[in-house]
């Protein structure tokens, strides 16, 4: 396979990236961090565009403190960071779900929240698609998985959304018009093609994190066949914090990659003072109940569904319990 | 012999590093896509989109006319069709008149670079008119007019391509009169090889009109008979080269159309021309293992004394023959070990169907039909309510026997593996004692250690090796044994060290070059340290003759009191009296020049029945295997985590312990892939998931912890009494697992891949009956006496 031919534009700064983006024409470039997941499509001639604009060397995407990660920062320094750590132990975790350690020393964080909605007709290549037609997201208007014209069902499938939204966290967007916040749990929308309420000519340049996510256990926790490399079958995250009784204070919970968006709930007013197993039961039921994975992945549609409740019930007793998946050995 | 009395440090029973690893690992290892030659062009293939359709009409005008475009070939009856076997040679270069899978050859292209070529292959016209695709096995058993065969030239009314059937002793007696049977029904879905580099081939015609071709395959002997076809040129007027191999399982031993394309493409424009594969188009080759429904019963008496076995496999293979008769054989009589039986019936069929061709695999034609005896000697056992080892022990073939079949049985430590692994693991305190949700399964194996009888009946030997000495002492040994990492050159190299008593750093292997180095049949049917490493032992065994003989003159003592060993030419009645291994070799040279030999693995005594089939399988020795694997079972999602494995293969002798391991352990992981997640899938006749990421191999991370123990029964006829390692370890993993799932949750998996949906719904089904079970019994106690 051979990568589709563009240009390559390196900004040195935010403004500049966004000025070049404003001259260049609407929908005629892509933004890249990693690459490793665009470069791919763009190898099968999925959607590539003629220029590309690389944020690698952008300084206002960059750093990681207490309350803020550039999202151009890459996913395997997110995890190694004493400040991710120690703050945010979960989403540390959550990031060696990702891929592999060779794909998350160039994948960011950014990329990851823009991850490329997925689809068994999609993901192929020129010649597979040219075998068994090509579906809406790529050269035709029609959709394979659910035959109609209206929707894409291609499923979300990044593994740091769901973590993300149950910290609360924030992205900061920026564009010629100025930046604005918006936050996580609210930013995707649509369906496999529209996917989020990012414009075209906006970059998700930071993603904040309020101070009280440092409070509260959280984690996730990922279907799929292999302990590495593949993307999720379904995966969920949760935040608990209980109150000195033992009962719900907080309690947030997500899923990926079983919709063409992630699904965020806080189930904090619901569940406030309730016995943590009854309302752990509720809420992985709710979660299942959601799930509207199509047939578009490895695993069996009724099995992805099935799993929300046994994944997330599993991932709350662990956060009662203090337990980590021990992917990051203890310091 | 022992370790210690090897007469070389890298001798046989040392462990001994790939002699060719530290090319591999520093990237210096020239493969195939790494060779440049001034002028090379690219070549690249026009692959069908639809699984059956007739060709109506081919137009390349506008690629021809494509500046950058050297040629452009198609396909036509006036090439000769080819394949591996003589009984099945169905494949053509290129399509004509019609395709027969997605990703079939329809035009070939070479121009100054990729981009050109691809463009090239987009502006070529095909008008095609769709055929019914054949696209289930049994779909393909039903009769059909001609214009609907894949191969209208088969003699079935279907697209039947073989069948075999079989019948030794009265099957259906046996099971009348049987205390226990035990009946499945199992399905395999196909499995592809997944090696690392995709295939490649250089092929040149030059001015002198030879043709030299490179190429990326475990069988270049076949590749040279099939090109001199093809091409119509005779074999010595073709050169076959094999650089290194990146990884082949079966994968690379068929002589391939785009090695055929290549070649056209270079006599067409003179100059060299390069194929290599994407990994999609890779998959579209495939040659992997077959997609198999195996309907099997087993019968046993009171005691738990096997009676008989009756087999029937239908067998997917895709559009063309390849391998497939004898995998159609093998999938029945690769099932007459290690287990004694009097009464055994088979009936295989292999079917042509409009997907990817397959053929040979790790393996080949024992792995499914061994799962299924496998599982169902666990549920005879416990129906007679024996330990499932024990059970296994008691049916043993002796060594030095004969089957029901006539194979003839040599070495054979088969109890030896049993005994090692069951007491290893602790069988005896785990085997049906460990918590639910967690396992313990044993299985057995048997494979053949090379065919006895050559796949093209001709005389010349199945494996010849050269060595030559000169002045410098270096040995350089000759033979075509492709390398394909599984270590041939290194145990090409440790045989002769150890016959001359000479360091490896001595040896130097030569095994890649038809013009130089002498004929060896290929790296298929785990039959290349059998036969080249005696080939090899033989040849070095005539030099050692030559330097004892040298050493004699230059003592005064008598020839056959000496021996090689540590460098030296050593006088063994007073091993004080010894030559240093170069002088003895130029008294050897002086006036007769460098020390030549050639020794020669021909053939094994003559075996087998005089059935119909009766050489299929014949093997002048087989290996043995059990394996005793412990696992997790999650019974809320259905995962299925093996934990350890404890690994006991008899390979005769280890020539070199560390490649044993190794290859044990590359068995081990290659099986719990088809075990546990691979799946050649189909999306209707095309390939669901062709690429890396989509068909899942196990990481890493999925291996469970893994004990060898190398069984040594010192075959009579291997070199220094090996045999093979390289396939038959694969084979006892897949059922071990599988009875170690019935160990832990009471499921048997009649399909693999075992996938945590399939186990979860057999456990839900499990969980439903029992409770079934509980509420009538509840509801009508009486109810439970009948």
């Amino acid at each position: 396979m051979i990568l589709a031919p563009f240009t390559l534009h390196r900004p040195e700064s935010l403004a500049e990236a966004l000025s070049l983006a404003a001259k260049l024409p609407d929908g005629g470039y892509d933004w890249i961090g990693g690459g490793t997941d665009l470069l791919q499509n763009y190898k099968n001639r999925l959607n590539a565009k003629d220029h590309v604009i690389a944020l690698d060397r952008v300084p206002e995407m960059r750093g990681i403190s207490a309350e803020r990660i550039g999202a151009g920062e890459r996913l395997a320094v997110i995890s190694e960071s004493a400040v991710v750590r120690e703050r945010w132990p979960g989403l540390a975790e959550a990031i060696t779900h990702v891929a592999s350690p060779l794909i998350r020393n160039s994948g960011t964080l950014g990329g990851n929240l823009l991850v490329e909605t997925r689809c068994y007709y999609f993901n192929q290549t020129p010649f597979w698609r040219g075998t068994k037609g090509s579906c809406m997201k790529a050269e035709s208007d029609e959709c394979l998985v659910v035959p109609q014209k209206e929707i894409c069902y291609a499923a979300y499938s990044g593994d740091l959304a769901p973590i993300l939204g149950v910290l609360s966290a924030t992205l900061e967007l920026a564009s010629p018009a100025g930046t604005r916040e918006v936050r996580i749990d609210e930013f995707y929308a649509g369906d496999g093609i529209r996917k989020n309420v990012k414009r075209a000519d906006e970059i998700i340049v930071g993603v904040k994190v309020p101070a009280e996510a440092s409070t509260l256990r959280a984690g996730y926790r990922k279907l799929r066949h292999r302990d590495a490399l593949d993307y999720p079958e379904m995966g969920c995250a949760a935040a608990l914090r209980l109150d000195p009784s033992g009962r719900i204070e907080l309690l947030r919970a997500a899923t990926t990659a079983v919709d063409v968006v992630p699904h965020f709930l806080d189930f904090s007013e619901l569940m406030r003072g309730q016995e943590p197993d009854t309302a752990f039961a509720e809420v992985a039921a709710a979660m299942e109940e959601r799930a509207q994975p199509k047939k578009n992945t490895s695993m069996p549609v009724g099995y992805r569904k099935k799993m929300v409740r046994v994944y997330l019930g599993r991932l709350l007793d662990d956060l009662r319990a203090g337990r980590t998946e021990g992917r990051i050995p203890a310091a | 012999m022992t370790s210690r009395d090897s007469r070389s440090p890298h001798g046989v029973g040392q462990r001994v590093p790939l002699i060719d690893g530290p090319s591999k690992v520093t990237g210096t290892a020239v493969y195939t896509d790494d060779i440049r030659l001034p002028g090379t062009l690219v070549g690249k293939i026009l692959r069908s989109p639809h699984a059956h359709a007739k060709i109506v009409s081919i137009d390349t005008s506008a690629a021809e006319s494509m500046p950058g475009v050297r040629a452009v070939v198609t396909g036509s009856r006036d090439l000769r069709t080819f394949g591996v076997l003589p009984i099945s040679k169905d494949e053509v270069a290129l399509a004509v008149d019609k395709v027969i899978y997605v990703g079939d050859c329809v035009a070939g292209v070479a121009a100054d670079d990729e981009e050109t070529a691809l463009a090239a292959c987009e502006a070529i016209r095909v008008e095609y008119e769709p055929l019914p695709i054949v696209g289930k096995a049994d779909d393909a058993l039903k009769e059909c007019p001609p214009e609907q065969k894949l191969h209208p030239d088969t003699r079935h009314p279907s697209n039947l391509q073989k069948q075999v059937d079989q019948n030794f002793g009265d099957v259906d007696a046996a099971f009348a009169g049987a205390d226990h049977v035990a009946k499945g029904n199992f399905r395999f879905i196909g499995v592809t090889h997944a090696f690392t580099e995709p295939h490649c081939v250089i092929a040149h015609f030059e001015p002198t009109g030879r043709l030299t071709v490179w190429s990326a395959t475990q069988v270049p002997h076949y590749l040279h008979r099939d090109l001199a076809a093809v091409m119509d040129l005779p074999m010595h007027r073709i050169r076959v080269i094999r650089p290194m191999v990146g990884g082949a399982f079966g994968g690379k031993s068929d002589p391939f159309p785009h090695e055929m394309i290549t070649a056209l493409l270079s006599r067409r424009t003179g100059r060299p021309v390069k194929i290599r594969f994407d990994r999609e188009e890779v998959f579209l080759t495939n040659h992997g293992r077959h997609p198999t429904k195996t309907s099997i019963g087993v019968a046993c008496d009171g005691d738990g004394k096997l009676l008989g076995l009756d087999l029937d496999a239908l067998i997917d293979g895709g559009a063309w023959g390849s391998f497939g008769v004898v995998t159609t054989y093998y999938n029945g009589v690769l099932s007459v070990g290690p287990y004694r039986f009097d009464n055994f019936r088979y009936r295989g069929r292999r079917v042509y169907t409009n997907k990817p061709p397959c053929g040979a695999m790790r393996g080949h034609g024992a792995v499914n039909s061994r799962f299924a005896f496998e599982v169902l000697i666990d549920e005879l056992a416990e129906k007679c309510g024996v330990d499932a080892a024990e059970f296994r022990l008691r049916n043993l073939l002796p060594s030095n026997t004969t089957t029901l079949n006539g194979f003839r049985i040599t070495s054979n430590g088969t109890e030896e593996c049993i005994r090692r692994v069951v007491e290893a693991s602790d069988w005896k305190n785990k085997r049906g004692k460990l918590p639910y949700g967690r396992g313990i399964g044993i299985a057995c194996g048997f494979y053949i250690s090379g065919s006895a009888l050559r796949i093209n009946w001709n005389k010349v030997p199945q494996s010849t090796a050269h060595l030559k000495i000169d002045m410098d002492g270096g040995v350089t040994v000759h033979c075509m044994a492709a390398e394909i990492g599984q270590g041939s050159d290194t145990m090409l190299a440790q045989c002769v060290a150890e016959v001359l008593g000479l360091p490896i750093e001595w040896i130097r292997v030569f095994s890649r070059d038809s013009d130089l180095d002498p004929i060896d049949l290929g790296s298929y049917s785990s039959r290349v340290t059998f036969m080249a490493g005696n080939a090899a032992r033989r040849a070095a065994e005539v030099i050692r003759g030559k330097l004892c003989a040298a050493a004699a003159r230059l003592t005064g003592y008598d020839a056959e009191g000496f021996d090689t060993r540590d460098g030296h030419v050593v006088w063994l009645p007073n091993p004080a009296i010894r030559v240093p291994y170069l002088d003895a070799l130029l008294e050897a040279i002086a006036g007769k020049g460098a020390l030549i030999a050639k020794g020669c693995y021909h053939d094994a005594p003559p075996m087998g029945g005089s059935h119909k089939g009766a050489a299929a399988g014949l093997s002048p020795t087989y290996s043995f295997q059990s394996y005793v694997t412990e696992t997790e079972v999650d019974p809320e999602t259905g995962f299925v985590k093996p934990v350890k494995v404890w690994a006991a293969h008899d390979c005769g002798k280890a020539l070199n312990p560390l490649a044993v391991e190794m290859q044990i352990e590359g068995c081990l992981h290659m099986g719990l892939g088809q075990a546990l997640m691979e799946s050649f899938g189909y999306n209707r006749a095309t390939v669901g998931n062709p690429s890396f990421l989509d068909y899942k191999i196990p990481g890493p991370l999925e291996m469970p912890d893994v004990e060898v123990h190398i069984v040594e029964s010192d075959d009579p006829e291997g070199p220094f009494g090996a045999k093979e390692a390289g396939e038959g370890p694969l084979l006892p993993i897949l059922p071990s697992l599988a009875n170690a799932v019935r160990d832990a949750v009471g499921i048997t998996m009649y399909e693999l891949p075992m996938t945590p949906d399939r186990v979860l719904k057999e456990i839900e089904k499990k969980e439903r009956a029992s409770a079934v079970r509980e509420a009538s019994e509840a509801a009508n106690p009486k109810e439970t006496v009948r």
